[in-house]
């Protein structure tokens, strides 16, 4: 990933953004995409037509009919409302991983850009060495320690996201911290955590957001991934990963499951990165040139 | 010389059909002759568990049996084919003489390796008595099992003698585990008292020897070469490699790391519409047992209400359904249709009845405040049984996790000697391998099992009791009501819900011509090339 | 160039050196016993207490440390606990396997990838440019193991080509069986390096000397072969240096999905075995790999670009 060095804008701005958006078809197809997903995720309670874990008598690994418009597993489960429920997991997991490595990626950011060169190095260092693990190997090391759950995928996807975020902050604030107005507060005797809060902080959200909105597909798909490898969510909570591993189980009984589990973190992946791509281009015109 | 053939009655329906009652009927079977493989014939099988123990007379389970059929001789073996039926391997003569002897006669010649030289009666002797006088969990195989006699003229003859009838001696114990016979002279050196010897032969009689062990990868057979008896190995190598999930070997078939492997019920239909290349696909009943088993022992699950509650929760047609694709169907106990014993409908119908569950729920004090456990071997279909549990129970409004268990984890669960999980085990999706004797059912089921294979610790004297009665019944009729009468009392313990036989469907490539008893166990001694 | 190769090899020994202490420390931070961690369900008493002491778990932390990179050097990464087997002997037989699977990807992705890219370059805006462009963005997101799935569900179950599981035995069947894994961890890269191969051509047909061979009047097929090419692959490089960790990812779903031997399948059966030793083991080298591939490619990229030796 290219270091983004993206600056800050007002919010009067955002307007301008908007109608950026709009003149994007891709951009906007990404957002629809999205906020149909999150819209359902929400809702899904009240969206879902059957107990998404009800076991039923009726057709197991059924066609899409009229009464079960994705077709039905080989429990008789009706495929719709497991995809329904597990678009809640999914979303569930990007917040709270997301917001756990924004927050965590942040701080040390943080500390690595405004402390003492010798932390900088220190954690620059450890940033690298958790980037070269590759996520889902990781992950697995983690689940045979402390057991597959929930719990345990958040930890993993926010703990090799971490170094992501906080090299960003890094550069920011170092761009920033030989920057005249903060050079100024501090000699007006402005406290470090002032100048942090006050100054960096706010100039460093913006394009950090934005990180974050373009790595939802990852966290997506690595919760899916170790859900698939029956690593991840437990049953019979219907994550995507564990419908497209019952899926893949009786693949030569019928492909409805496989493609019910996978239709949705296709339709996510496409509306985040479409999104993702062209707030980027938006709110970072020099990228742009290379696409 | 003629060879003789037994044929084992078993009842009048179904597969299982029979000859004769006890005795020995005659017969000529043109076994292995010149079936001498082209060199470098190597063959791949399918085997649902990993081996863990290679001394016949401490076997622990039917897996460890199809390797030992290769290694080792015994006095007679099952016939491959659709009907049970045993014809002699070691022994030259075997008759039953009258209740409580049979005299055999060895065939001279079959040498032990490494030296050990020739299997006499003497060998017979050590090899059957060492199964009491070390107290070997398998012990009950041998029932009553006295002595045996050996014939001061003539070193390869003897008498077995027991105590008592011994109705399963044909079927369990001649013909399978312990009826192996291991050299006395490598034994006692391997073991200084002529103990369990584990994981390593000091000597191989069979066709094959074992040349390799990988845990969990494969167990590799090859020819023995100073194998002097008239078995011939169809192949130089056989490796049989140890899977968990049917489905995973069935796609291992498919990428040719198989040449035979059974197949889930889930997939038959599918497999029979469209088999791989060169393949053949059958059909057979399985003896197998599947059950729900809940520990008695266990805090929660000691309630016995609440293991009724659980009983009648459970529905089983609604898990065929989902588990077996209806291809299978639900069971009455341990002992399948065709064998003595079968009952023909259990206490608690297969599809329980939720107001009865909620009634002893609520005589248990409601549903536990902690989730149970179910503990299931990580396979699509036992998965996919603890799941349809799972939902059952929830029905009535018990939580229930599900914890899936690879096979080393899965069946030391239950063992008192392999640490103290026992405890913590509440539910348990559980299989065990049936030869076609009731006996072999029962007899985990008893007290002195407990901790060992009787993971639910059931225990009851009356039970103990008809398990011991039954082996020396003769009246056939009195033996099936003994029979009977267990399964109701294991069933009224609260701590079992039957589910079903199963059935078994194999395939292989037309280049194998598989040797499978009746229930599709594979007698990998027989197979050979087509 | 020698001491900017120098460099960058010691940090990477040095990250190496983090991620095996952090792999270690993790251990540790699991409340419990680690020796029972390591042998999960199946420890009695005996096994632990062998295990405490063959891993010197019974040392303090430090020590434990200096004789696990001591051992390291040495390349040995211990034994697994049931089978008494080496870690690294069981590791280095699954390596070829999935070392192969991710060559192929690559070739697959540069080998489509490449020549979209350079294309789309030279046609700009015409429809190929703009479907290389959405398929850019959209392949690039779709998780390998969505991709394997419809694999399997296309060539093995509707056409009935079954060849598309396993490894094969001897070379031309283990290549074809390779296709249809490979391709699905490698399209995802596909748009990407398409992408990033037509922007890089597109700058330097910008430049200088690409303007004097077309004022010279060589044609433009020529130009793009000759000149511009060669500095395009350089992103591509880049590219595939960073993306090794994803392939390796990606390669243990498409080595479950198609029963292919190697280290992700290694991986999933020892976690499910809760194989702590060999789950260690295989992570190590992994990734060792990833940033050996990654220092790789930035060497080669600072030999063809000496632009980007600064930055270090």
């Amino acid at each position: 990933m290219a270091e983004t060095t993206a600056s800050y804008k007002e919010p009067s701005a955002l307007r301008v953004y908007a109608g950026q958006l709009r003149r994007n078809p891709m951009g906007m197809l990404g957002l629809v995409l999205v906020l149909i997903v999150v819209a359902t995720a929400i809702f899904a309670p009240w969206l879902a037509p059957y107990d998404p874990n009800q076991i039923m008598l009726g057709p197991r690994m059924g066609a899409p009919s009229a009464e079960h418009w994705l077709g039905t597993d080989q429990l008789g489960r009706d495929l719709l409302s497991r995809v329904i429920a597990g678009g809640r997991i999914a979303m569930l997991v990007a917040v709270a991983t997301l917001g756990a490595a924004l927050s965590v990626g942040l701080a040390l950011g943080l500390i690595a850009g405004y402390g003492p060169r010798w932390l900088d190095n220190i954690l620059l260092l450890i940033f690298d060495a958790v980037r070269s693990f590759p996520v889902i190997v990781f992950g697995l090391a983690v689940v045979a320690l402390v057991g597959p759950s929930l719990y345990t995928v958040i930890l993993v996807v926010a703990i090799t996201s971490i170094p992501i975020y906080a090299r960003i902050v890094r550069t920011q604030t170092q761009a920033l911290r030989g920057a005249e107005f903060i050079l100024a507060e501090r000699a007006m005797g402005a406290s470090t955590l002032r100048i942090l809060g006050v100054h960096v902080l706010p100039n460093v959200l913006g394009p950090l957001l934005i990180l974050a909105s373009m790595d939802v597909p990852m966290v997506i798909a690595t919760e899916a991934g170790l859900s698939f490898l029956g690593m991840g969510v437990r049953p019979p909570a219907p994550s995507w990963g564990t419908i497209l591993n019952d899926g893949y189980n009786f693949i030569r009984n019928s492909p409805w499951p496989v493609i019910a589990g996978s239709a949705p973190i296709i339709i996510v992946t496409l509306g985040f990165t479409f999104l993702g791509e062209a707030l980027r281009d938006i709110f970072d015109p020099k990228l742009r040139r290379n696409s | 010389m003629t060879k003789k053939i037994h044929t084992i009655t078993l009842g009048r329906r179904g597969f299982l059909q029979g000859a004769v009652a006890t005795g020995l009927a005659a017969g000529t079977m043109p076994l292995g002759q010149a079936i001498w493989a082209a060199e470098g014939a190597m063959l791949n099988a399918f085997s649902y568990a990993d081996i863990d123990k290679l001394d016949p007379g401490f076997y622990q389970n039917g897996y460890n049996v199809d390797v030992m059929n290769c290694i080792y001789h015994k006095l007679a073996r099952y016939v491959p084919g659709r009907e049970w039926e045993i014809e002699n391997e070691a022994a030259e003569e075997l008759e039953q003489v009258d209740d409580t002897h049979i005299r055999f006669r060895l065939k001279p010649g079959i040498m032990f390796s490494g030296g050990y030289g020739e299997m006499t009666a003497e060998d017979v002797k050590f090899s059957f008595e060492r199964v009491l006088e070390h107290d070997s969990p398998v012990k009950g195989d041998w029932g009553p099992l006295k002595e045996v006699q050996l014939d001061p003229d003539d070193k390869y003859a003897g008498t077995i003698v027991l105590e008592k009838p011994f109705q399963p001696l044909w079927t369990i114990t001649i013909p399978y585990g312990v009826g192996h016979i291991v050299s006395k002279k490598a034994v006692m050196e391997a073991t200084g008292d002529g103990g369990d010897f584990g994981m390593k032969p000091p000597a191989f009689s069979g066709p094959y020897i074992l040349d390799e062990w990988k845990p969990n990868q494969y167990v590799k057979l090859t020819r023995n070469p100073d194998y002097s008896g008239e078995l011939k190995p169809g192949y130089d190598e056989i490796r049989i490699i140890p899977m968990d999930d049917e489905k995973v070997a069935e796609r291992a078939y498919e990428a040719g790391d198989l040449d035979y492997t059974g197949i889930s019920l889930s997939s038959l239909s599918n497999y029979k519409a469209n088999p791989p290349a060169d393949t053949t696909i059958k059909e057979f009943p399985s003896l197998y047992y599947v059950w729900v088993g809940m520990n008695i022992d266990n805090e929660v699950t000691g309630n016995e209400d609440l293991r009724k509650a659980i009983q009648w929760a459970i529905n089983v047609p609604q898990i065929m359904d989902a588990a077996y694709f209806g291809e299978a169907k639900p069971s009455t106990g341990l002992i399948a249709p065709g064998l003595t014993g079968h009952r023909e409908k259990a206490l608690i119908p297969p599809e329980g009845d939720l107001d009865k569950a909620r009634e002893y729920l609520e005589k248990a004090g409601g549903p536990p405040a902690q989730p149970i456990t179910i503990d299931t071997l990580n396979a699509t279909t036992w998965k996919t049984i603890a799941e349809v549990i799972q939902a059952q129970l929830g029905q009535i409004g018990i939580q229930v996790q599900v914890n899936v268990q690879d096979s080393g984890s899965f069946w030391t669960l239950g063992m008192e000697s392999e640490g103290d999980r026992w405890k913590n085990m509440q539910l348990v999706v559980n299989r065990f391998s049936m030869m076609p004797d009731p006996f072999y059912a029962t007899t985990w089921f008893t007290s002195d099992q407990v901790g060992i294979w009787n993971w639910e610790r059931f225990s009851n004297p009356e039970f103990d009791k008809l398990n011991d009665e039954a082996l020396s019944e003769a009246d056939k009729d009195k033996r099936a009501a003994m029979y009977r009468k267990m399964q109701d009392l294991m069933e009224e313990s609260g701590a079992y819900r039957f589910l079903t036989h199963e059935a078994s469907p194999v395939m292989y490539r037309d280049s194998v011509e598989p040797a499978l008893r009746p229930d599709a166990r594979p007698l990998y001694v027989g197979f050979k090339p087509a | 160039m020698a001491l900017y190769a120098i460099q960058r090899l010691l940090l990477s020994v040095l990250i190496i050196a983090v991620a095996v202490c952090l792999l270690n420390i993790m251990l540790h931070l699991v409340p419990g016993d680690p020796a029972v961690m390591i042998l999960g369900p199946r420890a009695t008493p005996e096994l632990i207490e062998k295990t405490r002491v063959e891993m010197g778990l019974d040392q303090p932390f430090l020590i434990q440390m200096a004789t696990f990179f001591g051992n390291l050097l040495r390349g040995d990464m211990g034994v697994d606990v049931f089978t008494g087997r080496s870690v690294t002997t069981i590791v280095m037989e699954a390596l070829p396997f999935t070392l192969a699977l991710i060559s192929a990807s690559i070739a697959w992705a540069a080998l489509i990838g490449i020549p979209l890219g350079a294309y789309s370059a030279l046609r700009r805006n015409t429809w190929i440019d703009r479907i290389t462009g959405i398929l850019s963005v959209g392949t690039i997101s779709i998780p390998s193991f969505v991709m394997a799935l419809y694999g399997t569900l296309i060539f093995a179950v509707w056409l009935g080509w079954l060849p598309a599981i396993g490894a094969g035995e001897g070379f031309g069947d283990q290549v074809v069986h390779l296709i249809l894994p490979a391709f699905a961890v490698g399209v995802s890269w596909v748009g990407y390096i398409a992408r990033i191969v037509r922007a890089a051509m597109l700058e330097v047909m910008g430049e200088n000397h690409v303007r004097m061979a077309r004022a010279f009047g060589l044609r433009e097929g020529r130009i793009a072969r000759g000149y511009v090419l060669r500095i395009a692959v350089l992103p591509a490089v880049t590219l595939i240096g960073a993306g090794v960790a994803h392939l390796f990812s990606a390669a243990v779903f498409v080595e479950v999905i198609f029963a292919r031997p190697g280290i992700g399948a290694l991986i999933v059966s020892a976690v499910n075995e809760r194989n702590y030793p060999i789950v260690l083991g295989a992570v190590l080298i992994t990734t060792a790999i990833i940033v050996l591939a990654t220092l790789i490619s930035d060497l080669v990229i600072a030999w063809l670009d000496p632009r980007q030796r600064e930055g270090l």
